[in-house]
Order: C-alpha cells, then sequence, then structure tokens
C-alpha cells in the first residue's frame, strides 16, 4: 500500500513541477506589501495592518494600482521567525517588504539577502538600523521614554520612586524607551527608579507583573510603562490607588480610556499605530510606484492624550477601525 | 531491500511530504523572478526548497538527539534553552577574545556551542540519574535554569557573532541567495544519529533501556552510564543547532529558540518515536521535522489565515501520530493474518 502511494504521489510531484510553471500569473501593475510585525496577537500592530489596508485602498484608486498587503506576522515575537518569513515571502514573489523588528540583528542579513534579491524592504515601530532598508517610520524612541518620565514627574509633584514597565528585552527601540526615562528621571534630584522590569508582552503578563512589583516594593508611587501592554487589562483599574499611585504610559488604545478617565492615568502618549500602517503604505508608493525620493527616517509625532481630549481621541480611534472603543467617550 | 524501505514508515511520511509538496506546487501560483524576469513557481523553486529545508535544519539536529532521549524513554524539554545559551555564552565569548584568523573563530565557536550543549546535557543526565527525579520535571527545571543564565549573563542584549561564521554557515551556492550549509549539516547530523542508534552497541542499547529497563539492567546494562549518555547526546545537538542557527542569522540573544522543545518532541513524535520508549529513528525525526515546516510554509503559500496556525499544526501532529498508530494497527493485523 506505502509503495503505492509513494510511487503516485513522486509522479504527481514530478508532473506538478511541470505544472506549475503553465500556471503563470501576470505580472500586472500589482504591488505586493508584505507586513511583517512583532506580533499578531498585539492589537497595535493589529490597527497598523488596517492602516496599511485602508492606505492601499485609497492609493490604488489614486494611482490605477493593485496593491495587496500581505499580512505574516508570526503569532509571538520571534526574530528567527520574522528572518524566516522575510525569506518566504521574496521567494513567493513580494514586492515590498514591510516589517517591525523583534530583534535588529536577527533579521538585518534577511533585510539585507531581500534587498540584494531586488525587493526593496522598509521598517516601522522598530528599525534594524544596520541594514540595508531604504526607510523607517516610527517614533523616536529616546524622546518618547523622555516625555513618558517628564509627564510622570509633573503628576507625581517631582518627588518619588518610579518603576519602569519595559515589555520584551530583546526590542531594541523598547531599550531606548528605557533610556530616555533614565535620562529624564536623573534630572529630576528627588525621584528615584526601583528597577526596570520585563516581561512577556501580553496584557496578562503586563498586569501580573506590575501586581508582583507593587507588592514587592510598597514605596512605589509611579509607573512608567514604555508600551501599554497592562492597561489593556481591566485589572489594574481596581488595583492600583489613583490617590497613592500614578501611571504615565506610551500608547492610547480602547481598553486603556478608562484608565485615564479614572485619573490613574493622568496621561498617554499615543502612537498612532494606524498610522504605522498607513503612512508606511504611503510612503512605500511614493518610493516604489512614483519613483520618488524619501527621506530614510521618518519621524512619527505622538499625541499627548489626557482627560481633556479623551472624547476626541476615541472618535479618532473609531475612525480608524476600532470596534471596542466604549460608547460613553463618542459622546 | 528496496521493497523494504518502501514499505517503510519513512516511506509513509515520505508519502504525505510529497503529497504536501504536490497541492503547495499545484496550488502555490506564480510571480516573475525579478533577476532573470522568468516565471518561477512560489512553491517549487529553489529558493524556496532550500529555505524550507534550512528552517526545517534547526528543528531536525535538534531532533535528532531528542529522539534518542525519547528511545530511552527519557524526555528531554530543555533543547531550546540550551540552544539560546550555547547561542549567548559563544557569542559573548568571540566578542571579548575576536581570534584573528577566521578559521579559529569558527572552530572555537562550534567547540564552544558543543562544549556548552554536552555540559548541560551531562547536567541534565547526572541529574536524572542521582537524583531519581522524572527527566521531565528535572528538564523542566533546566529549561528554565539554562535560559535564566543566558538572560542573565547577556543582559537581554541580542549580541552579534563574528562576519567569519556567517561566511561558513551562510555559505552561498554561486552568486545566488541559496545557502544549503545548514541542510548539509542536518544531513550529516541526522545520517550520524542513524548509524548510532542502528549501528553501535551503544545505541543498541538505549533502545533496550527504553523498551524494558529492568530487563537492560538484568542483562547487565550499564544503565545509568548510559541514560547519562542520551542526555549529553541531546545536549550536543542542541549546541550544534546553536551554532548553525546563530551564525546563520548573525546573532544570539537568551529569547532565541523558545518554544522550540516543543516542536523538536513533535518532530520525534510525528516521526514515529514512542513516548514510552524503545521506538524511533533518526531519519524519521528528519521526515517529521520536515512535515512540520512543511505545514507552516503551507500557511503561508496558500495564504490561509495565519491565525489559524497553531490550530492547524496541532490537527496535523495529531492526525500524524493517530494515522501512525492506525498503520502499525493494520500492519500487525495484515501480517497475524498473513501468518
Amino acid at each position: 500500500m506505502n509503495r503505492l502511494l509513494l510511487y503516485l504521489s513522486v509522479l504527481v510531484f514530478m508532473l506538478s513541477a511541470g505544472c506549475g510553471q503553465d500556471t503563470a500569473q501576470q505580472a500586472d501593475n500589482t504591488l505586493t506589501i508584505a507586513m511583517i510585525a512583532k506580533s499578531s496577537t498585539n492589537p497595535v500592530f493589529l490597527s497598523a495592518r488596517t492602516g496599511a489596508e485602508a492606505a492601499a485602498k485609497e492609493l490604488a484608486a489614486q494611482h490605477d494600482i493593485n496593491i495587496v498587503i500581505d499580512w505574516r506576522t508570526p503569532p509571538t515575537e520571534d526574530g528567527q521567525v520574522q528572518a524566516q518569513r522575510i525569506a518566504q515571502a521574496v521567494n513567493e514573489g513580494a514586492d515590498v517588504l514591510l516589517i517591525s523588528c523583534s530583534d535588529a540583528a536577527k533579521v538585518t542579513g534577511a533585510i539585507n539577502d531581500a534587498v540584494d534579491r531586488g525587493v526593496p524592504v522598509m521598517t516601522f515601530d522598530s528599525d534594524a538600523p544596520d541594514s540595508k532598508r531604504f526607510a523607517f517610520y516610527g517614533v523616536d524612541d529616546i524622546k518618547t521614554g523622555q516625555l513618558v518620565m517628564e509627564e510622570l514627574a509633573q503628576a507625581m509633584d517631582g518627588k518619588g520612586q518610579v518603576a519602569i514597565l519595559a515589555g520584551n528585552q530583546n526590542a531594541p527601540n523598547l531599550r531606548k524607551r528605557v533610556e530616555g526615562v533614565m535620562q529624564t528621571a536623573e534630572q529630576h534630584a528627588d525621584i528615584s527608579i526601583v528597577g526596570t522590569f520585563y516581561h512577556i508582552e501580553t496584557p496578562q503578563d503586563a498586569a501580573a507583573e506590575v501586581v508582583r512589583v507593587n507588592n514587592a516594593y510598597p514605596e512605589i508611587n509611579g509607573w512608567a510603562m514604555v508600551g501599554g501592554w497592562a492597561l489593556f487589562t481591566q485589572t489594574l483599574l481596581t488595583d492600583l490607588d489613583p490617590s497613592k499611585m500614578k501611571v504615565v504610559s506610551v500608547d492610547a488604545l480602547p481598553p486603556e480610556l478608562p484608565y485615564v478617565e479614572q485619573g490613574i492615568v493622568p496621561v498617554l502618549w499615543a502612537q498612532p499605530t494606524y498610522l504605522w500602517g498607513y503612512e508606511s503604505v504611503r510612503l512605500i508608493v511614493d518610493k516604489v510606484h512614483l519613483n520618488k525620493d524619501i527621506p530614510v527616517i521618518n519621524p512619527m509625532e505622538l499625541v499627548r492624550v489626557s482627560k481633556e481630549n479623551l472624547g476626541a481621541w476615541a472618535m479618532q480611534l473609531r475612525d480608524w477601525g476600532f470596534t471596542d472603543v466604549p460608547e460613553k467617550y463618542l459622546q | 531491500m528496496f521493497r523494504t524501505l518502501l514499505n517503510s514508515q519513512q516511506a509513509g511520511l515520505l508519502f504525505v511530504i510529497l503529497l504536501i509538496g504536490t497541492i503547495l506546487s499545484l496550488s502555490a501560483g506564480t510571480h516573475v523572478d525579478r533577476v532573470t524576469g522568468g516565471i518561477i513557481n512560489n512553491f517549487l523553486n529553489s529558493y524556496t526548497l532550500m529555505q524550507t529545508a534550512t528552517d526545517a535544519s534547526f528543528f531536525v539536529i535538534m531532533a535528532v538527539g531528542a529522539t534518542v532521549v525519547i528511545i530511552s524513554g527519557g524526555i528531554d524539554l530543555s533543547v531550546g534553552s540550551i540552544y539560546a545559551l550555547a547561542g549567548v555564552m559563544t557569542a559573548m565569548l568571540l566578542r571579548a577574545v575576536g581570534p584573528d584568523s577566521s578559521f579559529m573563530t569558527v572552530v572555537l565557536a562550534f567547540g564552544m556551542c558543543a562544549g556548552i550543549g554536552v555540559l548541560c546535557g551531562l547536567l541534565n543526565g547526572a541529574m536524572v540519574v542521582g537524583l531519581r527525579v522524572h527527566p521531565f520535571i528535572v528538564t523542566l527545571g533546566t529549561m528554565w535554569i539554562f535560559r535564566g543564565i543566558a538572560f542573565v549573563s547577556s543582559s537581554a542584549e541580542s549580541i552579534l557573532v563574528p562576519p567569519a561564521l556567517t561566511d561558513v554557515v551562510k555559505w552561498s551556492i554561486g552568486t545566488d541567495a541559496l545557502y544549503p550549509m545548514p541542510f548539509i549539516i542536518m544531513l550529516i547530523i541526522t545520517l550520524m544519529g542513524a548509524l548510532y542508534l542502528s549501528r553501535t552497541v551503544m545505541g543498541r542499547h538505549i533502545f533496550a533501556i527504553g523498551g524494558n529497563v529492568e530487563a537492560s539492567r538484568y542483562a547487565g546494562l550499564r544503565i545509568n552510564r548510559i541514560l547519562i549518555g542520551v542526555y549529553v547526546i541531546s545536549g550536543l545537538t542542541a549546541g550544534i543547532a546553536a551554532f548553525v542557527g546563530s551564525s546563520y542569522y548573525g546573532s544570539a540573544s537568551c529569547a532565541d529558540a523558545t518554544g522550540y522543545e516543543l516542536y523538536v518532541i513533535a518532530s520525534a513524535v510525528v516521526g514515529g518515536a514512542s513516548l514510552r520508549g524503545g521506538r524511533g529513528s533518526a531519519i524519521n525525526a528528519m521526515l517529521g521535522a520536515t512535515l512540520i515546516v512543511l505545514i507552516r510554509q503551507s500557511i503561508r503559500t496558500l495564504h490561509l489565515d495565519q491565525n489559524y496556525e497553531w490550530i492547524i499544526i496541532g490537527c496535523a501532529i495529531i492526525m500524524a501520530v493517530v494515522l501512525d498508530q492506525l498503520n502499525q494497527h493494520w500492519t500487525t493485523r495484515w501480517l497475524t493474518k498473513k501468518a
């Protein structure tokens, strides 16, 4: 039985080698952008995907081309898997790659191979500066860390003990944000950093880390969060007392808005994550389709979200395709 | 002999691999190659096939060692962490001493990765034998310990390895971006594993222990020494995989190979290794790993929703093992009837 099946499959495989060549796809005016974010379970990258798809639709109509966003993001952060997916995308005919690097050192070789094979690469959110990528779009991470700490210092009246929630220790962009937080903290004589705490980048792991650290260091009265993971849960709404604890965080997605409303988080520094996708696709079309010169570094501006502009920000999120914006903020 | 080969379990796995390959070749579509201008199949092209083999090679190298452990009736959950520790320590050493000669760099890196793998395996084996604790628990503990050491010693930094290593492991055929070295190393390790298990006394002893440890003891086998040996082999293959992986990707970090232990064990089991011990094969482990990587590849090539990746791989692993069991059952019945 095995023998027959084996003969049969070898025969069909050999035939398929010939058949495959005949079903040639038209090399038409389709621009396929393989998008490889850090993790498909992180909502910020899902909003980036929404932005990329929206830009693809708009620009396709504008320039009379077909733009396809080929989503190839791994489920969990893994630089090695990202490198493999870069190679896969190139092998399968992607025209351009758009990537947020989980581990810049790991993917640099794969990016360079792609460019050598004629596939331009752009990075967003987390760069691979030593690679042959043609452009990067994202925030200035050191500045982001500085802004977080500056706001936190103000909220704490310039004194107290601060913990830093730092996410994945391998991500170069997060390490830079931590550096920015440290730099600004040093300028405040009455503020000290009790530690930098890394964790798996899931909301539950992040929230659990906050609770663990708070129990271990009862003197903490401020959290500088370089990413919003912990605030994607609702548990800290009851676990953190706004009269004793202040938090300033990067990101301002729908689940984080109640923290601003309740005063636990006076300020969120929002990365317009939708624009990671939207602006990157626009830059790619400018560079690859329209042959325009674009800058290598394209800075993304942060948006300051507080009680004052909570409603306006909520509406912006809804317009960007977020379906989980609480209705009360949209009134 | 050819007839025996075709009726073997390898033939069944090879059939499934070729079947998936056929489906992918027929369904993948084509694209225009940027360099040559020719039309090439999205799956059936040298780049994709080589890249699939490369992706599989890291799992296969580790799976050969894991299969040896599984045959002995044990399990090694720490292989991913040994991979990370060996890679990180080697990268740090090379950064600190940085030999001038490329040859010395490669020799030192390989020796360091293999040496750390052997040491970790020795520790695993010694604890399994000495503490008389189930290997699942021992290697679960060392899985965290080894990764923790890698984390603390590297400060979670991704450390670049010298270009000399990348030049060797990423040696290309001609000017093309085709890198066959991981595939070649994978074949060598698989062949060595197969010969070790089937053609050496030590290999036969491992099967004997996995089949019936008490009978082996009464037969005078040195159980403890053999058990320590199997964990050393598992550590060694994880160290070699770390050498190949960190050299290929150009860096090492403490997060490398996170979760790989499950893929490695799955590769061995899909390849027909019995978790009860006494059964398994290095070549089947290679085919098992190739099958898993091919399933992952097919999700991308067929443009299936990637959110279903884990579900598809999980179902495929269960199906592969159930089909293998049914195949064995039917074969046994058929042979009984024939007799």
